[in-house]
């Protein structure tokens, strides 16, 4: 049989190099684009396999990324289909967010951070006006170019907002970073979600670690009214209302100060604004970029005079730079995420958490609310590791075979013609 | 995704009526030319997007005289085959109660698809299941490619198979964010509720506008117009053709608020032109006779290569079976019929003849209710979408 084989000819336009990372849904390859001379990631997606034809995730990426284009964001350069696989080419980032924050020997300056936080917020501002939620906002998808240049990455999870009354799925976001009302269950909100995940990174960038470390979605909400206090009806009006609401013990709010003791007070007037529990209240992204924390002293430093991780050294073996924990995470998160060793955070605990899927937690969450209402007491406060500066637990994510399921799962129920 | 004026589908897929032209002849010959080097024209696809030519039909191919080789179809003729297809998709997609965004979405990616291929190259009816398919993906509205397949007895790999070239269709290159024109009717009629300063009682005056112009533009949504004019325009000119006859607004002075209100860089004279050129799309709008449609499938069908006795015929006991189904769904709930099956037989002795007769019928019945189980729920698509096939 004669083939016509449209794709060979982009696909001999890039020259495969070494193996960067491998993931639940392919392998990330770096190659240079013959044709500019340029450094790329190429992600390659199995084809032929699923049920459901071409893989969601990526799909949502390719459509959304072909439409947004911004400096703060990452840039998907093509993507073609090649013997069996899907490719993606995006643009070469050299390491993320996560790998400056967990990096000790650098060392951020208040500038620093508030450039880091400005190159977060303007790439999101965009998304919003765009009108799209990027819904897995958190430091390691926060990738950082050659120059500085940090832009949003991974938009598996993201999707188009806008349409009146249309329902969503809550389990969005690594549980870290998941906004107060998406853990009471909320079906319904904006962009309200993407403010709360990016003032975490704001709260990680000051704190060098990550900051609310809830261990499950109840515990999530512990932590965060134990650093904000228990939300009043006043504050929140709606609260009562969402579907998964419980009552909580009132616990008063620490002044933000004892929690965040070297920030200024700039930098705490914009945190506590991009904090606020009623989503209708919390700052915009636009609102957060006009705060006059960006405009006072110091001034955001120039992204290419940010600190970086030392760069990666060419490694022969690609495999064992995989697995090394010390070197610096390098392209397109979702691949190597799940496989990412934290050196100080090893141990039973670590693992404990690995498993812990979304299906899991539903069901810990409703037995929870279930015992807090049959004994009519509030549930009992875990201890605050963020707080007390103990050995926190592995970092929770989303992997895209959870995905998937959640994608499936949550979002045909949810769904409302509009 | 709400921003038009930087979209892909503004800066790609919006086109000139010459260059719509030159698309249609270059796709056109580009089929007859494969027909002429193959004898056959149509491609088989792969789920990675690979394309390979249909095997070269050598026999008799010299020997033949010319009258027996096939013959290609013209341009309008394709023309026809995709407006056959196009409305097939708009009905596939009503019989499953999918929301308009997910019907328009599909029939733009049709519509990109054939200007990049022939029918003669791709069937149409299964780009058009796959375009249902993928947009029901793209807009967020799963529906599983299995689902989808057993809704119209159609092969669900068939469907998985074509994904990955409608979604690159040459140059399609992955453009898979489309605007219809329906939430822009919605736009506009909000809008002229401030603008008109509705009351109460006059709302509904306002509803039935809303749903007088969505009918309008699903016409204009089968025409060319889409590839030719962006989104607000089509919106625009189905308003004002549903206005003609509710007499809701003085629409032109209703252009003219819309463009004092923002910087527009059209007229008021430009835009009723584009409005009266997309009217004229749908003036000129013609769907084929069954004559012509049988001319066609004909014609078609010795390009595909294939027999007219091929997988693509229609079975005859399908259709039969599918015609009887209503009726099973009149008696199902009438008739405790398992138990007069059953005497039926018992009782054959007393009134031999009736009793089988009464037996056999409910057994047709049996048969067709089990049958009618397998398919369950979308047994009336694929009922309506069986017997309207050419």
């Amino acid at each position: 049989m004669a083939e016509v084989d449209l794709s060979k000819k982009v696909a001999d336009r890039y020259l495969k190099r070494e193996v960067l990372g491998e993931g639940t849904y392919g392998v990330v390859y770096k190659a240079i684009d013959t044709q500019t001379g340029q450094t790329v990631a190429i992600k390659k997606i199995r084809l032929g396999k699923q049920k459901e034809g071409v893989n969601f995730t990526a799909l949502r990426e390719i459509k959304l990324l072909k439409e947004l284009k911004d400096p703060n964001i990452i840039e998907l350069i093509d993507a073609f289909p090649h013997k069996g696989n899907l490719h993606l080419v995006f643009e070469f980032m050299e390491t993320d967010l996560e790998a400056v924050i967990r990096d000790r020997n650098i060392f951020l300056s208040p500038a620093d951070i508030k450039s880091y936080l400005q190159m977060t917020l303007k790439g999101l501002a965009f998304c919003h006006k765009k009108w799209v939620l990027h819904r897995d906002m958190k430091p390691n998808n926060l990738l950082i170019g050659p120059n500085g240049q940090l832009k949003l990455a991974d938009f598996g999870l993201a999707r188009v907002f806008g349409s009146p009354d249309r329902r969503f799925t809550h389990q969005v976001f690594a549980r870290w970073y998941r906004a107060p009302e998406l853990l009471f269950g909320t079906k319904q909100y904006g962009s309200g979600v993407d403010v709360w995940a990016a003032a975490c990174i704001f709260a990680e960038l000051l704190l060098r670690r990550p900051f609310l470390q809830g261990s499950s979605d109840i515990d999530q909400l512990g932590k965060i009214f134990a650093a904000f206090g228990t939300p009043t009806p006043s504050q929140w009006p709606d609260m009562v209302f969402l579907p998964d609401y419980v009552e909580y013990q009132y616990v008063p709010a620490p002044p933000l100060r004892s929690l965040f003791p070297v920030a200024s007070d700039d930098a705490l007037d914009l945190l506590a604004k991009m904090f606020t529990y009623d989503p209708k209240v919390r700052i915009s992204v636009q609102q957060a970029l006009e705060h006059r924390y960006f405009t006072s002293a110091p001034l955001p430093t120039y992204p290419d005079k940010l600190p970086r991780p030392a760069p990666k050294r060419e490694s022969v073996n690609s495999k064992v730079s995989d697995f090394n924990p010390n070197d610096g995470p390098t392209v397109l998160s979702p691949p190597r995420k799940s496989r990412r060793v934290m050196p100080d955070r090893e141990g039973f605990e670590g693992n404990a958490y690995q498993g812990d899927r979304i299906d899991d937690r539903v069901g810990e969450t409703r037995q929870a609310a279930g015992e807090n209402t049959s004994r009519n007491e509030p549930v009992p406060m875990s201890v605050d590791f963020s707080i007390f500066g103990a050995k926190p637990p592995n970092r929770p994510t989303i992997t895209s075979a959870d995905r998937t399921h959640l994608k499936r799962k949550l979002d045909l129920e949810f769904q409302q013609p509009e | 995704m709400a921003d038009f004026q930087t979209s892909t589908h503004r800066a790609k897929w919006i086109f000139t009526p010459e260059e719509l032209v030159g698309k249609y002849k270059a796709a056109n010959q580009r089929a007859i030319q494969t027909l002429e080097k193959y004898g056959a024209t149509l491609m088989e696809v792969d789920v990675d997007g690979t394309i390979s030519y249909p095997e070269p039909q050598v026999i008799a191919k010299d020997n033949a005289d010319k009258h027996s080789r096939p013959k290609p179809i013209s341009i309008e003729e394709e023309q026809f085959m995709r407006v056959f297809y196009e409305n097939k998709l708009q009905e596939v997609c009503k019989n499953f109660h999918f929301p308009h965004k997910v019907q328009a979405t599909a029939l733009i990616y049709f519509k990109r698809f054939y200007l990049q291929w022939s029918v003669m190259q791709h069937h149409p009816k299964n780009i058009m299941l796959t375009c249902i398919y993928a947009a029901c993906k793209i807009e967020e509205n799963h529906v599983s490619a299995e689902e989808l397949g057993k809704g119209i007895s159609q092969d669900h790999q068939m469907i998985l198979n074509n994904e990955m070239i409608v979604y690159q269709a040459w140059i399609l290159e992955f453009d898979l964010i489309v605007y219809a024109p329906y939430r822009s009717i919605e736009g506009f009629i909000d809008d002229m509720e401030e603008f008109c300063g509705i009351n109460d009682d006059r709302l509904q005056i306002l509803q039935n506008l809303l749903h007088a112009a969505k009918m309008e533009v699903d016409k204009i949504m089968l025409t060319d117009a889409p590839l030719l004019f962006p989104p607000g325009q089509l919106a625009l000119a189905a308003l004002r053709s549903a206005n003609q006859v509710h007499k809701v607004v003085d629409f032109e002075r209703y252009l003219r608020s819309i463009l004092s209100r923002q910087s527009s860089e059209h007229t008021v004279s430009e835009l009723i032109e584009f409005l009266n050129a997309i009217d004229s799309w749908a003036r000129k709008y013609k769907f084929p006779s069954d004559k012509d449609l049988k001319h066609i499938n004909r014609k078609l069908k010795s390009c595909w290569g294939l027999s007219s006795h091929d997988e693509y015929a229609i079975p005859y006991l399908e259709i039969v079976t599918f015609n009887l189904m209503p009726f099973c769904f009149v008696l199902m709930p009438n008739f405790d019929w398992f138990s007069e099956v059953r005497s039926g037989i018992r009782n054959r002795s007393t009134s031999r003849r009736g009793a089988q007769m009464k037996c056999n019928l409910y057994l047709l019945i049996l048969k067709c209710m089990s049958f009618m189980y397998k398919i369950r729920r979308h047994i009336w698509v694929s009922w309506q979408f069986l017997v309207l096939a050419p």
